[in-house]
């Protein structure tokens, strides 16, 4: 039904822009020098802190060679650890995070910027904002203390109904036996921590799903109305198309601070440095929260190879972002999300 | 006419949030001299550590302290990021084949308290917690290193003759941070068990010998549960869904968590909770490096603690230590020398009557007096001459010998391997006794119901600054001078303190930071449409 709205007519496209003829001025040189200035040493700083990385990383790498991307274990001390399984954790943290969080973003925001009334509107996003600030150490405390304690039940559940799917089976674990509490099989899983990490970057999802929705112009909001629409249909064929880029972009900013984010996995995460497909199941793995926790312990060598673990994490954060910045731009709402 | 109400409100609240702030600012203005000393380390003794630092504020004096674990307070010492340590393990050991080399800043060990490495548990019968296991070294040694897997395996059942235990999976919980509590016991266990310790290690990617190590190794799929920091093992026990699970750490977690802790069998045949007594006694075969010149002077070798013939022994007993600074270098000035210098005075001194409250033990008086001497070594510090006889450490006696250790009580005759076992309770859960569960099941399937009542009732810590709070149990009589001695230490706790007001401020300001940003949103937006089109 989609094809019953008109859609207006790019006329920008077909008209060459006009020329400007004005002199620029020494304060518009001045501006462009500056932000040109700015640009480059953002650039500047990227590329140095990649060096700066590789560098460190760099004396693991050569005692290591190829089998650091596929070594599973973590004992540079013993020469022996690589990037396999922990590289592989913090995906799997990161999807189940952006699982839980971009429903609950979409649905966030679309309650926001369509259905609120308008007194609340204001104190939602706020709302949203304020949960965006809070510090991970506290999502990290609230999940190890709180939430791993209540949600095993759901954990349980999931992996007696859907065990039969090979990543949601949970090793030595039987629903059938009373006695066996949730300890050592389905505490301190990927799935905990990444539903901790989810509702962490909702918030940041949700604001710039909600940015780009509200900007979804009046014309076209009115016009499916005006075709009888009803407003759901409204939102699905007016807001939804034009915020694609929007959801994509807020997703794809939320994946990345997914991929980073440490101290609350650290928390959480019973960690293994085995390749761990069972979600559920107890022990996680994930670069950053490695990094924490070895770091403060670690000898000269074990610094370096976790700078190595760094740069792949560096790496896999720029490729993330690249594609993230090259859908959004393409999308019709590109140019005004800020993701 | 609403812009005028809102700008009152706001003024209002802003000049509260203005007076907030003065509160705050204006409280600590005394003792101009003492500027703030920062370290690191040990989560080990950080009870204890917060405790006097907390006690130390009235003076004006403040240590800003980080609980990373052993490992990183050492390399944070090393290079020179904090101004003093905490570490159970000194420099120099070589784990996983590296040497952690010492630093090139002067430094030197303070030994700061005693304490007992216990094994906290969550463990149920029948819906009833217990609170009375027991355990012999060999069988924690294959707890820990996987070989023996559920609660029913008879080598457990024949350390606790009375308890019908469940077939429930063990879940060791360990530290997957560099730790010097793990040190320790790794150190324990490569002394006494070293065939089963290699060969775990060996399981988990180590070279063997393994050694001492900070750092667990971990055998994936094992059904080990890794988490940092002490609290973060004694939490992920303490989780009353968490059955099953054991974690070794120090006895104070188990305090103050309310969980009870594994009496574990000594030399002499008995089976001992690692209470202020028991450590004392224990620690009395410690042999402590008395070369003043040696740079490890001070620390200590375990062996003989472990094979204590004192039949009051807790075996793993140890000190923990501070690695001061003995050279004004990587920012540490002389008035950072006169701070640390204070808190040291007081810790050990008064600091260590507060000691077996805390869940520690108390420093003997050798090495206090040892500790007063390194004390000396600090850059700055303002060398007071004090009384010993007057710190009231519970230790110390008029000839000498350790006074606590002479009054420990011999453990009760149900304590004794063999077919009995005491069903008082242990640790956080003293005062809650298990019941005989093993060969009359009836009895324990009758006072299930009850006995959850009964845990919930008395789960209540031992550790408030109450008197009188160490007695029951296998205990024994508390130390009742020294708790007295610590109410005169400790400000009044009734009646309504500056402190309670600050805190009262911060919870306000705390609310108003919630409420206040969407509210100003929300006027700052009405005021901007009602000028973007008046009526």
């Amino acid at each position: 039904m989609t094809t019953t709205i008109p859609v207006r007519p790019e006329q920008s496209e077909s008209v060459s822009a006009r020329v400007l003829t004005h002199p620029s001025g020494p304060t518009d040189k001045i501006y462009a020098a500056v932000t040109r200035t700015s640009g480059l040493i953002v650039l500047l700083i990227m590329s140095l802190v990649g060096v700066f990385l590789a560098y460190r990383a760099s004396q693991a790498l050569r005692v290591q060679g190829l089998s650091f991307l596929t070594t599973q274990a973590w004992e540079p001390d013993s020469r022996n650890f690589g990037i396999a399984a922990i590289l592989i954790g913090t995906i799997l943290i990161a999807l189940v995070a952006i699982a839980v969080a971009v429903p609950l973003a979409v649905g966030t925001a679309l309650y926001i910027s369509e259905y609120a009334p308008r007194r609340l509107k204001q104190t939602l996003i706020s709302l949203v904002d304020l949960m965006a600030a809070v510090p991970s150490i506290v999502y990290g405390l609230w999940g190890l203390f709180f939430l791993q304690g209540n949600v095993t039940g759901v954990a349980r559940w999931i992996t007696s109904y859907f065990g039969w799917l090979p990543f949601l089976r949970v090793d030595g674990f039987k629903n059938s036996d009373p006695l066996a509490g949730p300890a050592g099989t389905l505490t301190s899983s990927t799935f905990i921590a990444g539903l901790v990490v989810g509702f962490m970057v909702t918030p940041i999802a949700t604001s710039v799903m909600r940015e780009v929705f509200s900007q979804a112009p009046v014309g076209e909001r009115e016009g499916a109305l005006a075709l009888g629409a009803t407003k759901w249909g409204m939102i699905r064929s007016v807001v939804l198309p034009f915020g694609k880029g929007g959801i994509i972009g807020g997703t794809m900013l939320g994946l990345g601070r997914a991929l980073g984010e440490t101290i609350t996995v650290y928390l959480i995460i019973s960690p293994v440095f085995t390749i761990q497909p069972h979600i559920l199941q107890t022990g996680a793995t994930s670069i950053a929260a490695t990094i924490a926790g070895k770091f403060g312990a670690a000898s000269a060598f074990g610094t370096s190879a976790l700078f190595a673990a760094g740069l792949v994490l560096f790496l896999v954060t720029l490729v993330v972002n690249f594609i993230a910045s090259s859908i959004v731009a393409k999308s019709r709402s590109g140019a005004v999300s800020d993701a | 006419m609403m812009s005028s109400r809102t700008r009152f409100w706001c003024a209002g609240l802003l000049s509260a949030g203005v007076v907030a702030v003065v509160t705050f600012m204006g409280a600590p203005a005394q003792a101009a001299t003492y500027v703030p000393v920062s370290g690191a380390g040990s989560t080990w003794s950080q009870v204890a550590l917060d405790q006097w630092r907390r006690n130390v504020v009235q003076y004006g004096i403040k240590i800003n302290y980080a609980g990373t674990g052993s490992s990183d307070g050492r390399n944070q010492f090393r290079n020179g990021t904090v101004d003093f340590g905490v570490s159970e393990i000194p420099y120099g050991l070589k784990d996983s084949g590296v040497v952690d080399a010492p630093p090139s800043r002067g430094y030197a060990y303070m030994p700061i308290v005693a304490g007992g490495t216990s094994f906290m548990y969550n463990l149920v019968i029948g819906g009833k917690r217990v609170t009375n296991l027991r355990l012999s070294g060999v069988n924690i040694a294959k707890i820990f290193t996987g070989s023996i897997k559920t609660w029913n395996d008879k080598a457990i059942a024949a350390d606790n003759p009375l308890l019908r235990l469940p077939s429930t999976k063990i879940v060791p919980v360990v530290r997957s941070d560099g730790s010097g509590t793990t040190a320790q016991f790794s150190t324990y266990l490569a002394t006494k068990f070293p065939s089963l310790w290699n060969a775990y290690c060996a399981k988990a990617g180590r070279s063997t010998p393994c050694g001492v190590t900070s750092n667990y190794p971990v055998v994936p799929g094992a059904g080990f549960v890794a988490q940092s920091g002490s609290l973060g093992v004694s939490g992920y026990v303490s989780q009353s869904a968490n059955v099953g699970t054991i974690t070794y750490v120090e006895y104070a977690y188990a305090l103050n968590t309310g969980f009870p802790v594994v009496k574990v069998l000594n030399r002499a045949g008995y089976y001992v909770e690692p209470t202020a007594y028991a450590v004392a006694v224990g620690l009395q075969g410690a042999t402590v490096n008395t070369n003043s010149k040696s740079p490890a002077y001070l620390t200590q070798q375990l062996g003989g603690v472990y094979d204590n013939p004192d039949k009051r022994t807790y075996p793993l007993s140890s000190y923990s230590y501070m690695i001061i600074p003995t050279r004004q270098e990587f920012g540490f000035s002389s008035d950072k020398g006169y701070t640390l210098g204070a808190f040291a005075y007081y810790f050990l001194c008064q600091g260590q009557q507060q000691a077996d409250v805390l869940g520690y033990s108390p420093l003997p008086i050798n090495l206090v007096k040892a500790g007063l001497e390194q004390v000396r070594r600090i850059p700055g510090v303002d060398v007071q001459s004090i009384n010993i006889a007057k710190c009231n450490n519970p230790t110390f006696s008029a000839s000498g010998k350790n006074l606590l250790a002479q009054l420990a009580p011999a453990p009760p005759a149900c304590d004794k391997q063999g077919a009995t076992q005491c069903t008082t309770g242990t640790g956080g859960q003293r005062r809650t006794s298990t019941a005989v569960s093993n060969g009359t099941p009836s009895q324990g399937g009758s006072s299930a119901a009850g006995g959850q009542a009964d845990a919930t009732s008395t789960t209540t810590g031992t550790v408030g600054t109450s008197s009188g709070a160490s007695s029951g149990g296998g205990t024994g009589a508390s130390l009742g001078n020294e708790v007295q001695a610590t109410s005169q230490l400790v400000p009044p706790s009734n009646g309504w303190t500056t402190q309670r007001s600050a805190a009262l401020i911060a919870v306000v300001m705390l609310l108003a930071l919630i409420v206040v940003p969407p509210l100003v949103a929300r006027i700052l937006q009405a005021q901007g449409s009602a000028k973007a089109n008046p009526r």
